[in-house]
């Protein structure tokens, strides 16, 4: 059981720990880090039992390459940017057709979409509370434009702090983010204009009987 | 203000990222231009929506797995 004393050691602290030989001090690395993770590496793959799976080697990998980590960077940026990796990884080859992951077409995404049918432990979580539609457009999001969303507007991480886990400009991410916002809007308006002429056309069925 | 450099501003203005003197401009703007003022809307909106979406849990047996995985020395340390 975890005492207080432990419950209030910083990330730096634990590190140091780990690095020294403890390896039950990771427990309170994992206790932190495990639910952000998985929600990351769900909302970026679509698929819940994928996300446990990849979220597990992420945290292996955190454990494997501790003594790599640089305590002049915050640990979370670190840790975030290890699971950024695998989890780009894990979509390329997903997609193994293609090189880059900016240049999936249309077919692609829906091979990626696919995998949102398999959502049952939080399929009605999402119907009920948000409606569909906003997961399906981040979805439908190219995989870097994805995870720039996520981590700014789900996980609420600064643009900073996102520029170093994906490694870029601090503009660039900006402008990325700005952009990717965009996107989502012209996605939700499409799927609005669809549920509006369906729902006229539903209207004129009734009108007739 | 012209649409453009609202347009431009509209970013940082609906994440809460701007001087006393760009708000009042671009308030100043969207009262008047109806399409500067939609644009600002939908991008309102959809970061509302964004911020609702939930959480997943995290299955309680989690943490044990990735433990007992590191106490078996799969990590290669």
């Amino acid at each position: 059981m975890k005492s207080i004393k432990e419950e209030f050691f910083t990330d730096q602290e634990i590190v140091k720990k780990i690095k020294e030989g403890d390896k039950d001090a990771f427990c309170f690395i994992v206790d932190r880090y495990q639910k952000g993770l998985i929600n990351f590496i769900f909302h970026m793959i679509g698929h819940y039992e994928e996300s446990l799976e990849l979220c597990q080697e992420v945290f292996l990998k955190v454990y494997s390459n501790i003594d790599l980590y640089d305590r002049n960077y915050k640990f979370s940026t670190w840790i975030y940017k290890i699971a950024s990796n695998l989890t780009i990884d894990h979509l390329r080859k997903s997609n193994p057709r293609t090189d880059s992951l900016d240049e999936l077409n249309e077919d692609d995404e829906k091979k990626i979409d696919v995998k949102s049918e398999e959502l049952d432990p939080i399929e009605k979580l999402e119907k009920k509370i948000v409606g569909k539609e906003i997961i399906d457009a981040i979805r439908s999001l190219d995989p870097h434009s994805r995870e720039l969303i996520i981590l700014r507007h789900i996980h609420f991480r600064s643009y900073e702090e996102i520029a170093k886990i994906s490694n870029l400009p601090l503009g660039t991410i900006k402008n990325r983010i700005f952009r990717a916002r965009k996107e989502l809007v012209k996605k939700l308006q499409k799927v609005e204009m669809k549920q509006n002429r369906g729902l006229k056309r539903i209207d004129k069925m009734e009108m007739k009987k | 203000m012209i649409c453009k450099k609202v347009v431009e501003l509209l970013p940082r203005f609906i994440e809460n990222d701007f001087s006393e003197e760009e708000y009042n401009d671009i308030l100043k703007h969207l009262k008047t231009c109806k399409r500067c003022k939609k644009e600002y809307e939908s991008m309102k909106a959809l970061i509302d929506k964004l911020e609702t979406i939930p959480l997943i849990n995290v299955p309680p047996s989690f943490k044990d797995a990735v433990m007992k995985n590191i106490k078996k020395g799969k990590n290669g340390r």
